[in-house]
């Protein structure tokens, strides 16, 4: 079963720059040692960062197909920082995993403790709609 | 240069969606899927991936022991992830056409474009 476990924020919670050097490199560290965990124990599919919320560009196609792009978005909006895509053999183990990178460690190495929101990947469209 | 342009909508857009006409749905989807045909042949393709519908989403947290926590309220003006494709492509302006193309398809929906970070933390890198 594939999982994709979000990692979201909201546009003022995009403050790790300004985190000190050293819980920062904690943070990474921690992040990298638990993919490689996954990818040891072969549920890793992918983990990806996305750039920060101030690049990210909201696009619809204008009437002549063209795309429209903007930037505006509300102070409310969560943003997607970063993802994970697993393959695991039951929902609780996507939870466990789920947890682990909640509790990743911030400022001062204290557990983030960040929802991770967790949502099955399907094969295909629904089968009742083909 | 790689980005994933992501899907959104409330539950209640999703919810609208599936209510629609099974031959509206069925030539939205050959639309995607002719979409993602060209990607392949233009070398653009990485991924795409449908969700499964948000009444089974779940956020999790970590409690103090480590064990997980979940919780599946969502607020109504939650915006849930329906799927995203992930494009590699030359320039931004290309990934902004690829979702325009999808936005077109998908009765004028908002794709989301965000390129990739560059760094860290996948060990096949």
């Amino acid at each position: 079963m594939k999982y994709i476990l979000m990692m979201n924020t909201m546009k003022a919670g995009h403050d790790v720059l300004n985190w000190p050097k050293k819980d920062f490199q904690a943070h990474i560290g921690f992040m990298m040692s638990v993919n490689k965990e996954l990818h040891g124990r072969g549920e890793l599919v992918s983990a990806e960062g996305l750039s920060f919320p101030d690049q990210a560009k909201l696009v619809r196609a204008g009437k002549d197909g063209k795309p429209v792009t903007d930037g505006i978005f509300p102070e409310s909006k969560e943003f997607l920082a970063g993802f994970w895509i697993i393959d695991v053999d039951s929902p609780q183990r996507a939870y466990e995993i789920a947890a682990t990178v909640s509790a990743a460690p911030g400022p001062g190495g204290t557990p983030l403790n960040m929802p991770i929101e967790v949502r099955q990947v399907m094969s295909g469209p629904p089968p009742e709609m083909l | 240069m790689k980005y994933i342009l992501l899907m959104s909508s409330t539950r209640a857009g999703v919810e609208g969606y599936h209510a629609s006409p099974k031959q509206d749905i069925d030539a939205h989807m050959a639309v995607l899927h002719r979409i993602n045909q060209d990607l392949t042949e233009s070398g653009e393709f990485v991924a795409t991936q449908g969700l499964t519908e948000p009444k089974e989403a779940k956020i999790v947290r970590g409690e103090k022991n480590g064990l997980p926590v979940t919780d599946g309220i969502f607020p109504e003006s939650k915006e849930f992830l329906l799927g995203y494709w992930i494009v590699d492509v030359a320039s931004a302006e290309r990934a902004y056409a690829i979702a325009g193309r999808i936005s077109a398809a998908s009765r004028n929906i908002p794709i989301e474009v965000r390129q990739f970070a560059t760094h860290v933390g996948n060990p096949d890198k």
